[in-house]
Protein backbone atom coordinates (compact mmCIF):
# COMPACT_ATOMS: atom_id res chain seq x y z
CA UNK A 1 0.00 0.00 0.00
CA UNK A 2 1.26 3.40 -0.70
CA UNK A 3 1.97 5.55 1.80
CA UNK A 4 1.31 9.78 1.21
CA UNK A 5 2.22 12.47 3.56
CA UNK A 6 0.66 14.96 3.96
CA UNK A 7 0.96 18.71 5.87
CA UNK A 8 -0.86 18.52 9.07
CA UNK A 9 -2.66 22.04 8.57
CA UNK A 10 -3.22 24.59 5.96
CA UNK A 11 -0.65 26.63 7.56
CA UNK A 12 1.45 24.32 7.58
CA UNK A 13 1.16 24.23 3.69
CA UNK A 14 0.81 28.26 3.28
CA UNK A 15 4.20 28.87 5.06
CA UNK A 16 6.00 26.18 2.86
CA UNK A 17 5.09 27.56 -0.13
CA UNK A 18 5.45 31.36 0.84
CA UNK A 19 8.65 30.28 1.90
CA UNK A 20 9.35 28.72 -1.72
CA UNK A 21 8.18 31.80 -3.68
CA UNK A 22 9.54 34.49 -1.24
CA UNK A 23 13.35 34.25 -2.46
CA UNK A 24 16.92 36.39 -2.85
CA UNK A 25 14.59 37.52 -5.94
CA UNK A 26 12.58 39.31 -3.81
CA UNK A 27 14.90 41.15 -1.68
CA UNK A 28 17.88 41.77 -4.29
CA UNK A 29 15.67 41.92 -7.49
CA UNK A 30 12.32 43.59 -6.58
CA UNK A 31 14.30 47.20 -5.24
CA UNK A 32 16.55 47.47 -8.53
CA UNK A 33 13.96 46.50 -11.04
CA UNK A 34 11.24 48.61 -9.76
CA UNK A 35 13.62 51.91 -9.07
CA UNK A 36 15.16 51.35 -12.89
CA UNK A 37 11.65 50.93 -14.61
CA UNK A 38 9.11 53.92 -13.71
CA UNK A 39 8.85 53.26 -10.17
CA UNK A 40 4.67 53.75 -9.53
CA UNK A 41 4.06 52.97 -13.09
CA UNK A 42 5.93 49.76 -12.82
CA UNK A 43 4.32 48.49 -9.47
CA UNK A 44 0.67 49.81 -11.45
CA UNK A 45 1.88 46.76 -14.14
CA UNK A 46 3.50 44.32 -11.72
CA UNK A 47 -0.18 44.37 -9.50
CA UNK A 48 -1.74 43.74 -12.88
CA UNK A 49 0.86 40.69 -13.95
CA UNK A 50 0.53 39.41 -10.58
CA UNK A 51 -3.81 38.83 -11.40
CA UNK A 52 -2.56 37.58 -15.29
CA UNK A 53 0.40 35.27 -14.96
CA UNK A 54 1.09 34.66 -11.20
CA UNK A 55 -1.81 33.86 -9.48
CA UNK A 56 -3.70 31.57 -12.21
CA UNK A 57 -0.74 29.83 -12.51
CA UNK A 58 -0.06 28.99 -8.79
CA UNK A 59 -3.70 28.29 -8.82
CA UNK A 60 -3.13 25.97 -11.43
CA UNK A 61 -0.36 24.20 -10.16
CA UNK A 62 -2.23 23.75 -7.28
CA UNK A 63 -5.02 21.97 -8.82
CA UNK A 64 -2.19 19.60 -10.68
CA UNK A 65 -0.58 18.00 -7.94
CA UNK A 66 -3.50 18.19 -5.70
CA UNK A 67 -5.61 16.08 -8.83
CA UNK A 68 -2.05 13.97 -9.42
CA UNK A 69 -0.76 13.51 -5.97
CA UNK A 70 2.38 12.86 -8.08
CA UNK A 71 6.00 15.07 -9.18
CA UNK A 72 5.75 17.11 -11.96
CA UNK A 73 6.32 14.27 -14.76
CA UNK A 74 3.89 12.00 -13.11
CA UNK A 75 1.40 14.85 -12.55
CA UNK A 76 1.90 16.14 -16.42
CA UNK A 77 1.01 12.62 -17.62
CA UNK A 78 -2.17 12.25 -15.16
CA UNK A 79 -3.23 15.61 -16.38
CA UNK A 80 -2.09 16.26 -20.02
CA UNK A 81 -2.21 12.77 -20.71
CA UNK A 82 1.19 10.72 -21.98
CA UNK A 83 2.38 12.82 -24.27
CA UNK A 84 2.98 15.26 -22.28
CA UNK A 85 5.78 13.60 -19.54
CA UNK A 86 8.51 15.75 -21.19
CA UNK A 87 6.61 18.72 -20.42
CA UNK A 88 6.70 17.45 -16.89
CA UNK A 89 10.49 16.38 -17.35
CA UNK A 90 11.25 19.98 -19.05
CA UNK A 91 9.80 21.40 -15.53
CA UNK A 92 11.71 19.14 -13.28
CA UNK A 93 14.77 19.86 -15.05
CA UNK A 94 14.58 23.48 -15.48
CA UNK A 95 14.10 24.03 -11.46
CA UNK A 96 16.89 21.61 -10.81
CA UNK A 97 19.03 23.10 -13.06
CA UNK A 98 18.01 26.30 -11.03
CA UNK A 99 18.74 24.49 -7.59
CA UNK A 100 22.16 23.33 -8.70
CA UNK A 101 22.99 27.14 -9.15
CA UNK A 102 20.59 28.62 -6.50
CA UNK A 103 22.65 26.45 -3.65
CA UNK A 104 25.29 28.91 -4.69
CA UNK A 105 23.47 32.10 -3.94
CA UNK A 106 22.32 30.65 -1.00
CA UNK A 107 26.47 30.03 0.48
CA UNK A 108 26.89 33.43 -0.63
CA UNK A 109 24.12 34.71 1.60
CA UNK A 110 25.71 32.09 4.50
CA UNK A 111 28.92 33.38 4.16
CA UNK A 112 27.64 37.12 4.25
CA UNK A 113 25.57 36.26 7.29
CA UNK A 114 28.57 34.90 9.27
CA UNK A 115 30.99 37.90 7.73
CA UNK A 116 28.09 40.32 9.40
CA UNK A 117 28.30 38.33 12.66
CA UNK A 118 32.20 38.42 12.98
CA UNK A 119 31.99 42.59 12.00
CA UNK A 120 34.26 41.73 9.05
CA UNK A 121 32.01 43.81 6.75
CA UNK A 122 32.77 46.50 8.64
CA UNK A 123 36.20 46.49 9.54
CA UNK A 124 36.96 49.12 6.49
CA UNK A 125 35.17 51.21 4.34
CA UNK A 126 36.21 48.55 1.21
CA UNK A 127 35.60 45.62 3.57
CA UNK A 128 32.45 43.84 1.75
CA UNK A 129 33.93 44.80 -2.06
CA UNK A 130 37.37 43.08 -0.73
CA UNK A 131 35.58 40.04 0.50
CA UNK A 132 33.27 39.74 -2.78
CA UNK A 133 35.88 40.10 -4.98
CA UNK A 134 37.98 37.36 -3.24
CA UNK A 135 35.28 34.83 -1.88
CA UNK A 136 33.34 34.58 -5.24
CA UNK A 137 35.05 32.56 -7.81
CA UNK A 138 36.58 30.65 -5.53
CA UNK A 139 37.14 27.11 -3.26
CA UNK A 140 35.57 29.06 -0.84
CA UNK A 141 32.69 29.66 -2.18
CA UNK A 142 32.12 25.86 -2.81
CA UNK A 143 32.22 24.89 0.67
CA UNK A 144 29.33 27.24 1.66
CA UNK A 145 27.80 25.52 -1.34
CA UNK A 146 28.56 21.98 0.14
CA UNK A 147 26.69 23.77 3.60
CA UNK A 148 24.05 25.27 2.21
CA UNK A 149 23.00 21.99 0.09
CA UNK A 150 23.63 19.94 3.26
CA UNK A 151 21.13 22.02 5.07
CA UNK A 152 18.88 21.48 2.57
CA UNK A 153 19.02 17.98 2.34
CA UNK A 154 18.92 17.77 6.27
CA UNK A 155 15.84 19.57 6.08
CA UNK A 156 14.21 17.52 2.88
CA UNK A 157 15.29 14.08 4.65
CA UNK A 158 12.73 14.28 7.24
CA UNK A 159 10.07 14.71 4.28
CA UNK A 160 7.17 17.06 4.29
CA UNK A 161 6.78 17.64 7.79
CA UNK A 162 10.70 18.50 7.88
CA UNK A 163 9.46 20.76 5.54
CA UNK A 164 6.71 22.22 7.34
CA UNK A 165 8.44 22.52 10.79
CA UNK A 166 11.34 24.68 9.13
CA UNK A 167 8.65 26.70 7.25
CA UNK A 168 6.64 27.01 10.34
CA UNK A 169 9.76 28.76 12.23
CA UNK A 170 11.61 30.40 9.68
CA UNK A 171 8.83 32.26 7.38
CA UNK A 172 7.39 34.11 10.39
CA UNK A 173 10.46 35.08 11.41
CA UNK A 174 11.57 36.09 7.88
CA UNK A 175 8.66 37.96 7.86
CA UNK A 176 9.68 39.97 11.49
CA UNK A 177 12.60 40.67 9.96
CA UNK A 178 11.79 42.62 6.70
CA UNK A 179 9.47 44.63 8.67
CA UNK A 180 12.15 45.47 11.37
CA UNK A 181 14.25 46.33 8.49
CA UNK A 182 11.84 48.30 6.56
CA UNK A 183 10.39 50.36 9.87
CA UNK A 184 14.15 51.50 10.57
CA UNK A 185 14.65 52.64 6.89
CA UNK A 186 11.72 54.72 6.33
CA UNK A 187 12.53 56.24 10.18
CA UNK A 188 16.09 57.43 8.53
CA UNK A 189 16.24 60.66 7.69
CA UNK A 190 16.03 61.22 4.19
CA UNK A 191 14.22 58.36 3.52
CA UNK A 192 11.11 60.01 1.83
CA UNK A 193 13.43 60.49 -1.39
CA UNK A 194 13.29 56.26 -1.32
CA UNK A 195 10.09 56.21 -0.96
CA UNK A 196 9.27 59.50 -3.67
CA UNK A 197 11.92 57.25 -6.18
CA UNK A 198 9.92 53.83 -5.65
CA UNK A 199 6.36 55.57 -5.93
CA UNK A 200 6.55 58.67 -7.95
CA UNK A 201 4.95 57.63 -11.63
CA UNK A 202 6.06 57.82 -15.03
CA UNK A 203 3.22 57.47 -17.25
CA UNK A 204 4.88 57.82 -20.34
CA UNK A 205 6.72 54.60 -19.59
CA UNK A 206 3.62 52.22 -19.46
CA UNK A 207 3.55 53.06 -23.28
CA UNK A 208 6.27 51.19 -23.70
CA UNK A 209 6.49 47.40 -23.92
CA UNK A 210 9.91 46.83 -21.68
CA UNK A 211 8.08 48.21 -18.84
CA UNK A 212 5.24 45.85 -19.11
CA UNK A 213 7.37 42.48 -19.86
CA UNK A 214 9.83 43.37 -17.20
CA UNK A 215 6.78 43.57 -14.44
CA UNK A 216 5.58 40.42 -16.35
CA UNK A 217 9.10 38.89 -15.75
CA UNK A 218 9.47 40.09 -11.91
CA UNK A 219 6.57 38.07 -11.23
CA UNK A 220 7.35 34.97 -13.44
CA UNK A 221 10.79 34.84 -11.36
CA UNK A 222 9.95 36.03 -7.31
CA UNK A 223 6.50 34.19 -7.17
CA UNK A 224 7.24 30.82 -8.54
CA UNK A 225 4.23 30.48 -10.39
CA UNK A 226 5.28 27.71 -13.18
CA UNK A 227 8.26 26.68 -11.35
CA UNK A 228 7.04 22.90 -10.34
CA UNK A 229 7.58 23.80 -6.80
CA UNK A 230 3.67 24.88 -5.66
CA UNK A 231 2.76 21.53 -7.79
CA UNK A 232 5.00 19.70 -5.48
CA UNK A 233 4.04 20.73 -2.42
CA UNK A 234 0.96 20.20 -3.29
CA UNK A 235 0.83 16.48 -3.86
CA UNK A 236 0.76 16.72 0.10
CA UNK A 237 -2.27 19.15 0.73
CA UNK A 238 -4.98 17.82 2.63
CA UNK A 239 -7.46 16.07 0.70
CA UNK A 240 -10.28 18.51 2.00
CA UNK A 241 -7.64 21.53 1.28
CA UNK A 242 -8.66 24.64 -0.23
CA UNK A 243 -7.18 25.84 -3.76
CA UNK A 244 -8.05 29.05 -4.58
CA UNK A 245 -7.82 31.28 -2.17
CA UNK A 246 -4.46 29.51 -1.21
CA UNK A 247 -3.23 30.52 -4.73
CA UNK A 248 -4.36 34.02 -3.64
CA UNK A 249 -2.63 33.97 -0.69
CA UNK A 250 0.67 33.15 -1.64
CA UNK A 251 0.65 35.28 -4.52
CA UNK A 252 -0.29 38.72 -2.85
CA UNK A 253 1.93 37.47 0.55
CA UNK A 254 5.11 36.95 -1.52
CA UNK A 255 4.01 40.69 -3.52
CA UNK A 256 3.63 42.06 -0.24
CA UNK A 257 7.49 40.69 1.24
CA UNK A 258 8.80 42.07 -2.50
CA UNK A 259 6.97 45.70 -1.41
CA UNK A 260 8.76 45.81 1.83
CA UNK A 261 12.18 45.09 0.26
CA UNK A 262 11.60 47.55 -2.02
CA UNK A 263 11.17 50.68 0.64
CA UNK A 264 13.61 48.77 2.82
CA UNK A 265 16.67 48.58 0.16
CA UNK A 266 15.28 52.10 -1.45
CA UNK A 267 14.82 54.28 1.75
CA UNK A 268 17.99 53.44 2.72
CA UNK A 269 19.76 53.93 -0.32
CA UNK A 270 18.26 57.24 -0.74
CA UNK A 271 18.80 58.14 3.08
CA UNK A 272 22.68 57.26 3.42
CA UNK A 273 24.47 57.79 0.24
CA UNK A 274 21.52 59.52 -2.40
CA UNK A 275 24.51 60.71 -4.74
CA UNK A 276 25.47 57.05 -5.48
CA UNK A 277 21.70 55.76 -6.15
CA UNK A 278 22.57 55.71 -9.72
CA UNK A 279 25.48 53.65 -9.74
CA UNK A 280 24.01 51.32 -6.33
CA UNK A 281 20.91 50.39 -8.66
CA UNK A 282 22.90 49.67 -11.69
CA UNK A 283 25.17 47.52 -9.68
CA UNK A 284 23.34 43.95 -10.32
CA UNK A 285 21.95 41.85 -8.12
CA UNK A 286 25.32 40.67 -6.14
CA UNK A 287 26.57 44.13 -6.38
CA UNK A 288 23.39 45.77 -4.92
CA UNK A 289 23.82 43.11 -1.91
CA UNK A 290 26.81 41.94 -0.98
CA UNK A 291 29.49 45.37 -1.71
CA UNK A 292 26.61 48.01 -1.39
CA UNK A 293 23.99 47.26 1.17
CA UNK A 294 27.29 46.64 3.77
CA UNK A 295 28.55 50.27 3.13
CA UNK A 296 25.10 51.68 3.40
CA UNK A 297 24.30 49.57 6.89
CA UNK A 298 27.70 50.77 8.01
CA UNK A 299 27.31 53.92 7.88
CA UNK A 300 23.71 53.90 9.64
CA UNK A 301 23.46 53.75 13.42
CA UNK A 302 22.91 50.58 14.66
CA UNK A 303 23.61 49.81 11.00
CA UNK A 304 25.86 46.04 12.25
CA UNK A 305 22.82 44.51 13.91
CA UNK A 306 20.48 45.34 10.95
CA UNK A 307 22.99 43.95 8.47
CA UNK A 308 23.05 41.00 10.25
CA UNK A 309 19.37 41.16 10.38
CA UNK A 310 19.44 42.09 6.88
CA UNK A 311 21.38 38.54 5.37
CA UNK A 312 19.48 36.59 8.32
CA UNK A 313 16.18 37.39 6.31
CA UNK A 314 18.51 36.66 3.13
CA UNK A 315 19.69 33.40 4.22
CA UNK A 316 16.29 32.37 5.28
CA UNK A 317 14.70 33.34 1.84
CA UNK A 318 17.43 31.41 -0.08
CA UNK A 319 17.45 28.14 1.85
CA UNK A 320 13.64 27.95 2.06
CA UNK A 321 13.09 28.57 -1.34
CA UNK A 322 16.13 25.75 -2.06
CA UNK A 323 14.66 23.36 0.16
CA UNK A 324 11.84 23.86 -1.84
CA UNK A 325 13.59 23.08 -5.37
CA UNK A 326 15.50 20.08 -3.83
CA UNK A 327 12.13 18.34 -2.28
CA UNK A 328 10.45 18.81 -6.24
CA UNK A 329 13.62 17.02 -7.20
CA UNK A 330 13.21 14.39 -4.65
CA UNK A 331 9.55 13.86 -5.71
CA UNK A 332 10.47 13.05 -8.99
CA UNK A 333 12.98 10.39 -8.02
CA UNK A 334 10.22 9.03 -5.10
CA UNK A 335 8.19 8.65 -8.03
CA UNK A 336 10.28 6.83 -10.31
CA UNK A 337 10.66 4.61 -7.41
CA UNK A 338 14.00 5.19 -5.58
CA UNK A 339 13.30 5.91 -1.94
CA UNK A 340 13.96 9.09 -0.73
CA UNK A 341 17.41 8.56 0.82
CA UNK A 342 18.57 7.13 -1.88
CA UNK A 343 17.27 10.23 -3.93
CA UNK A 344 18.44 12.52 -1.86
CA UNK A 345 22.06 11.36 -1.62
CA UNK A 346 21.94 11.16 -5.14
CA UNK A 347 20.85 14.15 -5.39
CA UNK A 348 22.97 16.17 -3.19
CA UNK A 349 26.27 14.66 -4.92
CA UNK A 350 25.22 15.34 -8.10
CA UNK A 351 23.54 19.08 -7.24
CA UNK A 352 27.23 19.58 -5.80
CA UNK A 353 29.10 18.26 -9.09
CA UNK A 354 26.99 20.21 -11.63
CA UNK A 355 27.27 23.58 -9.27
CA UNK A 356 31.38 23.18 -9.21
CA UNK A 357 31.71 25.43 -12.19
CA UNK A 358 29.18 28.06 -10.95
CA UNK A 359 30.68 28.30 -7.62
CA UNK A 360 33.87 28.47 -9.25
CA UNK A 361 33.04 30.93 -12.16
CA UNK A 362 30.99 33.65 -12.08
CA UNK A 363 30.12 33.75 -15.88
CA UNK A 364 29.26 30.30 -15.67
CA UNK A 365 26.33 30.89 -12.85
CA UNK A 366 25.29 33.80 -14.87
CA UNK A 367 25.01 31.84 -17.95
CA UNK A 368 23.01 29.31 -16.25
CA UNK A 369 20.40 32.20 -14.59
CA UNK A 370 20.05 33.51 -17.72
CA UNK A 371 19.37 30.04 -19.84
CA UNK A 372 17.26 28.54 -16.99
CA UNK A 373 15.65 31.74 -15.81
CA UNK A 374 14.20 32.37 -19.32
CA UNK A 375 13.26 28.30 -19.56
CA UNK A 376 11.27 29.08 -16.70
CA UNK A 377 8.47 31.33 -19.15
CA UNK A 378 8.21 27.46 -21.49
CA UNK A 379 7.14 25.59 -17.94
CA UNK A 380 4.42 28.21 -17.38
CA UNK A 381 3.66 27.69 -20.95
CA UNK A 382 3.74 23.90 -20.19
CA UNK A 383 1.42 24.26 -17.85
CA UNK A 384 -0.87 25.53 -19.44
CA UNK A 385 -0.85 23.34 -22.40
CA UNK A 386 -1.28 20.53 -19.82
CA UNK A 387 -4.12 21.90 -18.56
CA UNK A 388 -6.16 22.77 -22.08
CA UNK A 389 -5.47 18.96 -22.68
CA UNK A 390 -7.36 17.87 -19.47
CA UNK A 391 -10.08 20.48 -19.65
CA UNK A 392 -9.54 23.73 -17.90
CA UNK A 393 -12.73 23.97 -17.01
CA UNK A 394 -13.09 20.21 -15.82
CA UNK A 395 -10.00 21.29 -14.12
CA UNK A 396 -11.48 24.37 -12.54
CA UNK A 397 -15.03 22.48 -11.09
CA UNK A 398 -13.74 19.11 -10.51
CA UNK A 399 -10.48 20.20 -8.42
CA UNK A 400 -10.08 24.07 -7.84
CA UNK A 401 -13.95 24.45 -6.78
CA UNK A 402 -14.14 21.04 -5.62
CA UNK A 403 -13.86 19.23 -2.29
CA UNK A 404 -12.76 21.95 0.47
CA UNK A 405 -12.98 24.93 -1.65
CA UNK A 406 -13.27 28.03 0.35
CA UNK A 407 -12.98 30.40 -2.80
CA UNK A 408 -14.72 29.27 -6.27
CA UNK A 409 -13.34 30.97 -9.57
CA UNK A 410 -14.92 31.48 -12.55
CA UNK A 411 -14.39 31.35 -15.58
CA UNK A 412 -12.11 34.35 -15.67
CA UNK A 413 -9.41 31.54 -14.92
CA UNK A 414 -10.23 29.54 -17.72
CA UNK A 415 -9.74 32.52 -19.98
CA UNK A 416 -6.56 33.33 -18.17
CA UNK A 417 -4.97 29.68 -18.42
CA UNK A 418 -6.34 29.00 -22.08
CA UNK A 419 -5.23 32.23 -23.57
CA UNK A 420 -3.38 34.68 -21.19
CA UNK A 421 -0.68 32.42 -20.32
CA UNK A 422 0.63 31.26 -23.71
CA UNK A 423 0.02 34.73 -25.32
CA UNK A 424 2.59 36.47 -21.95
CA UNK A 425 4.60 33.43 -21.94
CA UNK A 426 5.80 33.50 -25.77
CA UNK A 427 6.00 37.36 -25.51
CA UNK A 428 8.41 37.06 -22.86
CA UNK A 429 10.29 33.91 -24.48
CA UNK A 430 10.39 36.38 -27.50
CA UNK A 431 11.32 39.44 -26.07
CA UNK A 432 13.95 38.13 -24.24
CA UNK A 433 15.92 36.62 -26.80
CA UNK A 434 15.66 39.92 -29.13
CA UNK A 435 17.17 41.75 -25.79
CA UNK A 436 19.93 39.13 -25.71
CA UNK A 437 20.34 39.54 -29.71
CA UNK A 438 20.48 42.91 -29.24
CA UNK A 439 22.73 42.91 -26.89
CA UNK A 440 25.54 40.85 -29.08
CA UNK A 441 23.75 41.21 -32.58
CA UNK A 442 27.22 39.59 -34.20
CA UNK A 443 27.64 36.67 -31.86
CA UNK A 444 24.31 35.81 -30.90
CA UNK A 445 24.35 32.60 -31.96
CA UNK A 446 27.31 31.32 -30.31
CA UNK A 447 26.51 28.34 -27.81
CA UNK A 448 29.43 28.86 -25.52
CA UNK A 449 28.74 32.61 -24.97
CA UNK A 450 27.44 33.32 -21.35
CA UNK A 451 24.56 35.70 -22.10
CA UNK A 452 22.82 34.71 -26.04
CA UNK A 453 20.63 32.96 -27.61
CA UNK A 454 22.83 30.64 -28.89
CA UNK A 455 23.61 29.79 -25.47
CA UNK A 456 19.77 29.13 -24.82
CA UNK A 457 18.71 27.62 -28.04
CA UNK A 458 21.81 25.09 -27.59
CA UNK A 459 20.93 24.02 -23.74
CA UNK A 460 17.41 23.53 -24.22
CA UNK A 461 17.57 21.96 -27.47
CA UNK A 462 20.14 19.30 -25.98
CA UNK A 463 17.34 19.44 -23.18
CA UNK A 464 14.44 18.77 -25.19
CA UNK A 465 15.99 16.35 -27.70
CA UNK A 466 16.78 14.15 -25.13
CA UNK A 467 13.30 13.93 -22.90
CA UNK A 468 11.56 14.19 -26.23
CA UNK A 469 13.05 10.86 -27.25
CA UNK A 470 12.58 9.66 -23.61
CA UNK A 471 8.90 10.18 -22.98
CA UNK A 472 7.63 6.23 -23.66
CA UNK A 473 10.69 5.65 -20.96
CA UNK A 474 9.48 8.34 -18.46
CA UNK A 475 5.47 7.46 -18.76
CA UNK A 476 6.53 3.58 -17.98
CA UNK A 477 8.57 4.74 -15.18
CA UNK A 478 6.45 7.40 -13.68
CA UNK A 479 2.86 6.01 -14.35
CA UNK A 480 1.08 3.90 -11.52
CA UNK A 481 0.09 4.58 -7.99
CA UNK A 482 1.85 7.25 -5.96
CA UNK A 483 5.22 5.81 -4.51
CA UNK A 484 6.08 5.70 -0.71
CA UNK A 485 7.45 9.26 0.34
CA UNK A 486 7.39 8.41 4.29
CA UNK A 487 10.75 9.82 5.62
CA UNK A 488 13.34 7.57 6.39
CA UNK A 489 12.94 7.78 10.03
CA UNK A 490 10.43 9.43 11.81
CA UNK A 491 8.31 11.92 10.48
CA UNK A 492 4.19 10.83 10.27
CA UNK A 493 2.34 9.75 7.20
CA UNK A 494 -1.36 9.07 6.64
CA UNK A 495 -1.49 5.50 5.49
CA UNK B 1 7.15 63.32 -2.34
CA UNK B 2 4.39 64.62 -4.86
CA UNK B 3 0.77 64.15 -3.92
CA UNK B 4 1.00 62.31 -7.23
CA UNK B 5 3.23 59.96 -5.85
CA UNK B 6 1.27 59.18 -2.35
CA UNK B 7 -1.59 58.87 -4.58
CA UNK B 8 0.30 55.73 -5.89
CA UNK B 9 1.30 54.79 -2.82
CA UNK B 10 -1.53 54.53 -0.92
CA UNK B 11 -3.31 52.72 -3.68
CA UNK B 12 -0.45 49.79 -4.63
CA UNK B 13 0.26 49.55 -0.71
CA UNK B 14 -3.27 49.08 -0.03
CA UNK B 15 -3.59 47.04 -3.38
CA UNK B 16 -0.98 44.67 -2.45
CA UNK B 17 -0.81 44.62 1.38
CA UNK B 18 -4.77 45.10 1.54
CA UNK B 19 -5.24 42.11 -0.68
CA UNK B 20 -2.78 39.87 1.34
CA UNK B 21 -4.55 41.02 4.70
CA UNK B 22 -7.82 40.65 3.19
CA UNK B 23 -7.03 36.80 1.84
CA UNK B 24 -5.27 36.12 5.02
CA UNK B 25 -8.34 36.97 7.16
CA UNK B 26 -10.32 35.13 4.87
CA UNK B 27 -8.57 32.09 5.17
CA UNK B 28 -8.52 32.27 9.01
CA UNK B 29 -12.25 32.12 9.32
CA UNK B 30 -12.42 29.42 6.48
CA UNK B 31 -10.15 27.34 9.36
CA UNK B 32 -12.26 28.30 12.00
CA UNK B 33 -15.46 27.32 10.28
CA UNK B 34 -14.08 24.10 9.97
CA UNK B 35 -13.00 23.48 12.88
CA UNK B 36 -16.48 24.66 14.57
CA UNK B 37 -17.90 21.96 11.70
Amino acid sequence: MSRVEQFGSRWGLVLATLGMAVGTGNIWRFPRIAASNGGGSFLVAWVVFLLLWSIPLIIAEFAFGKRARKGTIGAFVEIGGPKTAWMGAWVAVCATAIMIYYAVVSGWCLRFLAASLTGDLTSSAGASEALWTTFNSSWAAVLTQGLALAAALAVVWFGVRGIERVATILIPTLFVLVVILAIRAVTLPGAERGLAFLFTPDWSALAKPDIWLQALTQNAWDTGAGWGLILTYAVYMRAREDVALNGFLIGFGNNSVSLLAGIMVLCTVFAINPGAQAEIVGAGNEGLTFIWIPQLFAQMPGGAVFMVLFFLALSFAALTSLISMFELATRVLIDAGLSRRVALFGLGAVAFVLGLPSALYIEVFQNQDWVWGVGLMLSGLFIAIAAIRFGVDRLRTEVVNGDGADLRIGRWWTIAIIALIPIQAIALIVWWLVVAYQSNPEGWLDPFSPFNVGSVLFQWAIVLVVLLLANRWLVRRLSGPPSDTSPPKGGEVIP
Amino acid sequence: MTTEAIVIMIVILTAVWGGFGFFLTRAILSERGKRHD
